[in-house]
């Protein structure tokens, strides 16, 4: 078999190693870039959005929170308002019932102290009548005489009167 | 005992003759780099079997992390714009890598061949050149040779051709005295033990000195250093100087 030598260089060996050169290239970006490259980007594509979702989760949590702490805020202050006007309410109410019992009571008082006084001179006035009876009757029996009834009226009178400034 | 080293063998040779390139034959050379070439494309496509984007298989890993390395071998040592040099620049290195290795399964290196190298210098060659015009307009490329005095032009002529020529010469140097030296040693080795073994007296001796028994293992050690570490290394040092002077070229 034919050997070539050692160093040299052949013109077609070497015009096809330069065809082999290129055409390697071509298969190796075939072959082992454009699908690497592909499923590169597609990772980056996909990281990427898992980011941008994480970002657009935290944003509308972050929204969420502000919304849910306004509304307890909100929630606060109108339990505090509603307490402040049960209290208020539930003391004023109070002071009305008291006022309403104290005026009651007065009243009551009042009529109580009316009557009793209205019993007392009708008492006053009853006994004394009875006692002028009584005493015209005793003083009838004493003198044994009747006297002018008329006199006798403004005697009793004027000992009652008596009686009565001195009670 | 006989060392022959000679060049790649010529397996045919088509009869038709054409002028100054002479007459095409199908060499020892061509016949590796094809399978070279069936080697490196058939990784690839083993490599890119079944991409997925998550979840991915030890498989794809290594086809990944091959791509990561040459996008940052390639853009480390040259601009953006040279993004689409990334697969020469590959095809380039895994050639050489899977050239000079290929000597380990007994084939014969298509690095081993002047004609490789050339050819790998020569595109390389035209792509600086044509970096250079491109940064200084074809003017201000041949202006460049009579930088700093005109005297100085054949001077830089000769130094702007050493330029291939000793890219091709320092990789085929390489890997061809690779071939020499372990030939010399194959042979040696085989000359030793036929004289050690043949001081064994009678017919015993004369069997055992026709087995090269100090072939075995002792050139493996060697193999370490000439195939594997001069191989991956030269084509390392071509593809950075590929990168090198291309950036460089284009820098102006």
């Amino acid at each position: 078999m034919q050997v070539q030598s050692l160093v040299g260089i052949v013109p077609w060996t070497f015009i096809a190693q330069i065809a082999n050169l290129f055409i390697q290239a071509y298969l190796i970006k075939r072959f082992l870039f454009k699908p690497i490259n592909e499923i590169l980007e597609k990772r980056k594509a996909m990281a990427d959005a898992q980011i941008e979702d994480a970002k657009k989760d935290r944003t509308e949590a972050a929204a969420m929170k502000a919304e849910y702490e306004k509304d307890m805020a909100e929630a606060r202050s109108k339990a505090s308002d509603i307490l402040t006007n049960a209290q208020k309410t539930a003391a004023a109410q109070s002071e009305e019932i008291l006022q309403e019992a104290a005026a009651q009571a007065a009243a009551m008082k009042e009529k109580a102290a009316n009557d009793i006084e209205q019993e007392k001179r009708k008492a006053v006035t009853q006994i004394r009548d009875e006692i002028g009876g009584i005493a015209m009757d005793i003083a009838g029996k004493v003198i044994e005489r009747e006297i002018n009834e008329e006199d006798h009226r403004k005697l009793i009178d004027e000992f009652i009167a008596n009686v009565g400034e001195a009670s | 005992m006989d060392v022959n080293i000679s060049g790649a063998k010529i397996f045919y040779t088509f009869p038709l003759e054409f002028p100054v390139l002479g007459k095409i034959s199908i060499t020892e050379t061509l016949v590796v780099s094809w399978i070279v070439m069936i080697l490196i494309t058939g990784l690839c496509i083993f490599l890119t079997r079944n991409l997925k984007v998550e979840n991915i298989s030890k498989r794809q890993a290594l086809a990944e992390f091959i791509v990561e390395k040459a996008n940052n071998f390639v853009l480390g040592n040259m601009s953006e714009k040279f993004r689409y040099m990334i697969p020469f620049v590959s095809a380039l290195f895994a050639t050489s890598v899977v050239s000079n290795l290929i000597s380990l399964i007994g084939l014969r290196s298509p690095t081993a061949d002047l004609s490789t190298e050339a050819a790998w210098a020569v595109v390389v060659f035209i792509m600086i050149t044509k970096e250079k015009i491109k940064a200084g307009g074809v003017g201000g490329y041949l202006l460049g040779f009579t930088q700093p005095i005109p005297v100085m032009t054949p001077f830089n002529i000769l130094s702007e051709l050493a330029t291939p020529i000793s890219m091709a010469c320092r990789h085929f140097g390489n890997i061809l005295s690779g071939v020499v030296i372990s030939a010399l040693i194959y042979g040696a080795l085989a000359v030793a033990s036929s004289a050690l073994l043949g001081l064994i007296p009678g017919a015993v001796g004369n069997v055992l000195s026709q087995i090269p028994i100090l072939d075995v293992g002792v050139p493996a050690v060697l193999g370490v250093y000439f195939d594997w570490f001069s191989g991956c290394m030269q084509a390392f040092i071509f593809c950075m100087l590929t990168t090198m002077y291309i950036q460089n070229a284009s820098e102006g």
